[in-house]
């Protein structure tokens, strides 16, 4: 009789086993504990026993009827947590999209001016920035570009009256810091800047980020350090190839421009040099004691470079197809 | 400048290969901008820069790579025979106009000669059109050794010359076929009659030379760059001549230019006698380069490296600077054609070029000692953006301009800045606010459906204070567009409303407060944010006479606020947290449609009630055919709790009997039960 009923229990459990509904549990707990159900048959069975038997039997389906209660509830409880309140298990599709999703972007050239102040932030520069009209001390004289200078025909200029204008640089707000600030200086200057060009290069406005060190003992190879090292973490490659080439900017002498190794081509990508000792005596600061350089970086030229876009005029479309793709980026 | 590497290998003959040079070339600022092959040469074309007019020629660039390579050059042939003066070609020279004023009469030439081949070739590579024999030949030897000159048929010109500023009503018909009626006090050549030349920038048609020109004067000059390159920029005219003459020319090469063009004539031509004006003075006291003292301390302190003097001493020398030593210090005079040399800082430069930039070994910065200069940014604009964005906005960047006019429908016509040279009518003033570059920019992508959008930009917008005084003030402002969250499954794609936009506003700035405006001129039904009692900006519909402008089909929602105004609170102070817990309690009332949230919430507030720690707006809506329009029902959530016990349901009862009171007396409103 033992063996039956404990026979019973492992039908009982490897049936539960392959049952992953309610409503199979509810037939299968119809099936063994109902009217007709198997255990429920052992009962009527020893109604027909004697005495001591009767006793000793009736004990033991008790035991087993409690058991097979209880395993029957463990599984009900299980599949209630597994399914739905409707009382089916679907398909948990965790591949669906989630809800209310609003993704925004930064614009690229944020995104850029960002990286770039991030970087000489950590080379101690502080960053400025400037009015947008200006006078003409400011963007030209201030900056050793006389009138009638020929280095004018490389600043195309937006001109608001005869003595205010767009600036052609953010330069202009070197002079203001220095005029205000004594040495050491190391700064940079983010903004918008214009230019009276318009083809596929050359934008009407365009963005700039400038640099500036004036301190005692600065020289050319702390401006090639600081360049080659800027260039390597601005590219994310150390072993990009960068030429210093001389070149020629009013405001700075010696000058050069800076070229990179792009796609086989080099490219230029900044212009630089040290401090003008005409510049440094405009803002009040002795040349024989101090010494400097400076850099003007361009914003759209870097981005372009990074993202590798080609068309200029992309980034003052505004396309949402094109913005959107600068979603995930630091 | 184009190159022809044949014509450089006449005046230096130990050339390496091409490439190589090329890379010499612009190591030492020559910038090599492109490498052609042609039939029988290689042309390179050279990026000049505006300081170095001294290098606008082949021997200019020979002189350059002369230092270079530590290589000799040989001079281009001249004519050394003996030449007449003749008093009857010059009449009158301004010296403010030009210093130095040489002229060469040639009489009985035969210009009837075809030019040599090589010399059209050479011209054509560097971009000039082959005219005649005499006319080749000038322009040959202002390519090779960087003197322009000019030339007159001496039978078209009455009587002598004159070099002197025009007067008022003079005209002169150009070799361009163009007619210019000249300002007063422009320089210009004349005979006794009319102008023959713009001096320095064009000739007349009258006299220029053609094949039958027989007796001809040449002009050889230097013209004060500033007066030439006001001439040139007059008249939008710039030619071969006046580009080097507003750089600056050799003022002491007079003479062996012209010396060069007569060996040229003569090897190719035929000529009877000639005459010079004067002989050429190149003993010219503004000519004679500056002296500038230095030493090696002051190189090193510049760039950083120890510098040998013997190698200083020698570049300065092949590059035709006069050098004396004395002890350890150097006197350098500058040659009379580097005009860019100025002070010892430019010595420097030419060291440094010269020896290579990549000779100099970078170096780290020193490290940041003033600590009260480390980065003081303020990050404010940062949390702005970043919040923007996670809401699901796009950053743009748009200009600054807007078209002509644009503006003056909204805003004060005095208070525009207009540019005075505009680059087109599209982009002629600023803007005064960044909602029309947002609303253009939400058209352009709606044409190309993607109307449902959120856009912000953060930039300048610009006003006309006076006449000479603008300001400029850097504004955020924001646009929503469109259906809801297009992105994912559709829990809600309904159109944005206003309060949106105030939703996102409330969670990107803190303390805000919303008071109906119509201030903002691009905006039509609008609120004034307020922060602390002060307007920072405002938020509505855009205006329909924007909206008609830009022929927008669907209703944006816009915001502008002024980004100096904001403040972000620095600090807060904490309050205790009640354990007890909080009892929340609903109440619908029926009340006038006029009647504002914001009054509601703040009558009740001013109350004081106990225990009532939070009251907020839950719903409010409109059933016209049950109350007529001039109701609304309006749900208020109320919030209880105790400092330091439980609260008790009879607690919170008592409370909202005084709310309902207090709506009924004050502002008539009706409780409906739900």
């Amino acid at each position: 009789m033992k063996k039956k009923f404990s026979s019973l229990i492992t039908q009982l459990k490897d049936e539960l086993e392959k049952c992953d509904s309610l409503n199979g549990l509810i037939q299968l707990k119809s099936n063994y504990l109902g009217k007709k159900g198997l255990i429920t048959l052992e009962f009527n069975q020893i109604k027909e026993l004697s005495g001591e038997e009767k006793k000793l039997i009736g004990k033991e389906l008790n035991a087993i009827k409690l058991e097979a209660n209880e395993l029957i509830n463990k599984k009900d409880l299980l599949i209630k947590n597994l399914t739905s309140k409707k009382g089916k298990k679907y398909f948990f599709d965790v591949t669906l999209p989630g809800k209310n999703i609003e993704i925004g972007s930064r614009h690229p050239i944020t995104i850029t001016i960002e990286l770039i102040e991030e970087i000489l932030s950590s080379f101690g520069f502080m960053s400025v920035t400037g009015p947008e009209i200006e006078s003409e001390f400011f963007n030209f004289e201030a900056l050793n570009i006389p009138k009638n200078h020929p280095a004018r025909d490389l600043h195309d200029t937006f001109y608001i009256n005869e003595e205010r204008l767009l600036r052609t640089h953010t330069s202009s707000v070197q002079i203001h810091t220095m005029l205000k600030t004594k040495p050491p200086v190391r700064i940079m200057t983010p903004g918008k800047v214009y230019r009276c060009d318009s083809d596929p290069t050359h934008s009407p406005m365009f963005h700039q980020v400038e640099g500036l060190y004036v301190d005692k003992d600065i020289n050319f190879c702390h401006l090639r350090g600081l360049l080659t090292n800027f260039l390597r973490k601005f590219f994310d490659d150390k072993k990009i190839q960068i030429r210093f080439r001389p070149s020629y900017f009013p405001f700075t002498e010696p000058s050069a421009e800076i070229d990179i190794q792009f796609k086989g081509k080099w490219l230029e990508v900044l212009g630089c040099g040290m401090v003008h000792p005409n510049v440094l005596k405009n803002v009040k600061i002795d040349p024989k004691n101090y010494s400097g350089f400076a850099f003007g970086l361009g914003v759209e030229r870097l981005a372009m470079l990074k993202f590798g876009i080609s068309d200029l005029k992309v980034f003052f479309d505004n396309d949402l197809m094109f913005l959107s793709q600068f979603s995930n980026l630091k | 400048m184009k190159l022809s590497i044949k014509w450089l290998k006449e005046i230096l003959p130990k050339m390496p290969a091409t490439a190589s040079l090329c890379n010499k070339l612009t190591s030492i600022g020559l910038e090599v901008a492109s490498i052609k092959k042609i039939s029988s040469d290689t042309i390179i074309d050279l990026e000049i820069t505006p300081n170095r007019a001294d290098c606008l020629s082949v021997y200019g660039i020979s002189r350059d790579l002369s230092a270079a390579y530590k290589t000799k050059k040989l001079m281009p042939k001249t004519d050394k025979t003996k030449i007449d003066i003749s008093k009857n070609i010059i009449k009158s020279i301004n010296k403010t106009i030009s210093p130095h004023y040489t002229c060469l009469q040639i009489d009985q030439i035969d210009n009837k000669v075809k030019t040599p081949k090589i010399i059209k070739d050479r011209l054509k590579a560097c971009g000039i059109k082959p005219v005649n024999l005499i006319v080749d030949i000038l322009n040959y030897v202002m390519i090779e050794i960087g003197q322009p000159f000019h030339a007159f048929d001496k039978d078209q010109l009455n009587g002598k010359l004159n070099v002197r500023f025009s007067k008022k009503n003079e005209t002169i018909n150009g070799l361009n076929d163009k007619k210019y009626n000249l300002e007063k006090g422009i320089p210009v050549i004349s005979d006794q009659k009319k102008i023959h030349a713009i001096a320095g920038v064009i000739g007349s048609k009258e006299s220029s030379i053609t094949h039958l020109s027989k007796n001809i004067i040449i002009e050889c000059a230097y013209f004060s760059p500033s007066l030439i390159r006001t001439s040139s920029k007059t008249y939008r005219l710039q030619t071969d001549s006046s580009y080097r003459f507003e750089r600056g020319v050799n003022p002491i090469s007079h003479e062996e230019s012209l010396r060069r063009v007569i060996y040229l004539l003569k090897k190719f031509t035929k000529f009877k006698k000639i005459y010079l004006s004067k002989f050429p003075n190149n003993k010219l006291k503004q000519f004679k380069g500056k002296i500038i003292k230095t030493d090696i301390l002051q190189f090193e302190r510049i760039l950083g490296k120890k510098i040998n003097f013997n190698n200083v001493v020698n570049i300065f020398k092949n590059l035709e600077f006069g050098v004396k030593v004395s002890r350890n210090k150097l006197i350098i005079k500058s040659p009379p054609h580097r005009f860019d040399i100025e002070n010892e800082y430019d010595l420097i430069e030419e060291f440094a070029r010269i020896i290579g930039y990549e000779e100099f070994p970078p170096k780290e910065l020193p490290p940041v000692y003033d600590k009260k200069k480390i980065n003081n940014k303020d990050y404010s604009l940062n949390k702005i953006t970043t919040t923007l964005v996670s809401k699901g906005y796009h950053e743009i960047k748009s200009y600054s301009f807007l078209p002509k006019s644009y503006q003056e429908n909204f805003t004060s016509k005095n208070s525009i800045v207009r540019i005075s040279n505009p680059i087109s009518e599209d982009k002629a003033e600023l803007r005064t606010s960044l909602i029309p570059s947002l609303v253009r920019t939400y058209k352009y992508n709606a044409n190309r459906q993607c109307g449902d959008l959120k856009i912000f930009e953060v930039g300048n917008i610009y006003e006309k204070i006076n006449k000479k005084l603008t300001s400029e003030h850097n504004h955020v402002a924001g646009l929503i567009a469109g259906k809801k969250s297009t992105l994912s499954l559709k829990t809600d794609s309904s159109n944005y409303t206003f309060f949106d936009l105030k939703g996102d506003l409330v969670s990107i700035l803190p303390n805000l407060e919303f008071e109906a405006s119509s201030k903002h001129k691009f905006l039509g039904d609008q609120a004034a944010i307020h922060q602390n009692k002060k307007c920072v900006g405002y938020c509505g519909i855009i205006a329909e006479r924007l909206i008609g402008a830009e022929s927008i089909d669907e209703p944006a929602f816009a915001f502008e606020i002024l980004l100096s105004a904001l403040n972000f609170p620095r600090n807060t102070t904490y309050k205790e947290i009640s354990p007890f817990p909080k009892v929340k309690r609903d109440l619908t009332v029926l009340i006038d449609d006029k009647i504002s949230g914001k009054a509601i919430i703040d009558i009740i507030g001013k109350q004081s009630y106990k225990y009532l720690i939070n009251i907020k707006i839950n719903d409010v809506f409109h059933d016209d055919d049950n109350w007529g329009k001039n109701k609304k029902s309006i749900s208020i959530e109320f919030q209880f709790q105790k400092k330091k016990s439980t609260l008790l349901d009879s607690e919170v009862n008592d409370v909202m009997d005084k709310v309902i009171n207090l709506l009924q007396v004050k502002f008539n409103a009706q409780l409906r039960t739900i």
